[in-house]
């Protein structure tokens, strides 16, 4: 019997001191994502196309040793600033869909996040995240 | 003997189902005959065995005979690969977020918000 692709979910929360709407705004706003959603401080950002409405599509593309990888998907739902759900394909990686939801709430001056990946395939991931998190390491340094 | 990834996902099919993860929960206080592993269960020996070969599929089982009877035992050992990939991703999505809170407070320090209250916790 072939193994079906099963479901996993991931999920991460994280307090912020900026406010709901900042940290809301980050996500869909072309000029920000580009600087820490898929950035890579050594190579290349490319296209960013982000149609922020419900059924919009988005394209990040970053350029890694002249290797584009493109980050694609959709909106599902856009509740400022409360809850952000889209779909992540990395075709270059997997045409597994992954769904993505992002929830904010206000807490005092500042916010807190909760991120759900769901469908995360663990082929994919084996791939990527030892370079993702290099690549966010010195993200986090140079900022 | 499956690729890695393939018992990734074996690992993921196991737990999916409540009833397999029953028959961990008792094989982890010991090991058990398959009749005595179908017992609490209101359903027949044949689709016992099913979970139970499921579960084996995924190393999650060890048999063991002994003449004409099978002896079943827990082996924790893909649970641990498994809860080391969760948390893997999870740091992965974590130093997003880092990232995001490191631009947001760099974005405050060149571009203060004067209509905005500041920090008065501090």
């Amino acid at each position: 019997m072939k193994p079906q692709p099963q479901k996993a979910i991931v999920q991460v929360t994280r307090k912020f001191n900026a406010s709901a709407e900042r940290v809301f705004d980050a996500w869909l706003d072309p000029n920000t994502v580009g600087k820490w959603l898929f950035a890579t401080p050594t190579g290349k950002m490319g296209k960013i196309k982000i149609d922020a409405r419900i059924g919009g599509s988005y394209l990040i593309v970053e350029s890694r040793k002249g290797t584009d990888v493109e980050h694609v998907g959709e909106y599902v739902e856009i509740d400022r600033p409360r809850r952000l759900v889209f779909t992540l394909k990395v075709p270059k990686y997997s045409e597994e869909i992954t769904k993505v939801t992002v929830e904010i709430r206000a807490l005092g001056t500042g916010c807190e996040l909760t991120l759900t990946h769901e469908g995360v395939l663990p082929d994919y991931i084996a791939s990527t995240t030892s370079g993702w998190n290099m690549i966010l390491d010195q993200l986090s340094a140079t900022l | 003997m499956p690729r890695a990834s393939s018992l990734f996902q074996f690992t993921w099919i196991a737990l999916a189902d409540p009833t397999r993860r029953s028959i961990l929960e008792r094989l982890s206080r010991g090991e058990a005959r398959v009749t005595e592993l179908a017992r609490p269960y209101s359903m027949s020996l044949n689709a016992v065995s099913k979970h139970i070969r499921v579960l084996e599929r995924a190393h999650l089982i060890r048999r063991r005979r002994a003449g004409r009877e099978h002896f079943l035992s827990f082996d924790p050992d893909p649970l641990t690969s498994a809860a080391a990939w969760i948390e893997a991703q999870r740091s992965f999505w974590m130093s997003r977020l880092n990232a995001l809170d490191a631009l947001l407070q760099a974005e405050d320090v060149t571009t203060p918000k004067t209509s905005k209250r500041k920090d008065k916790s501090r």
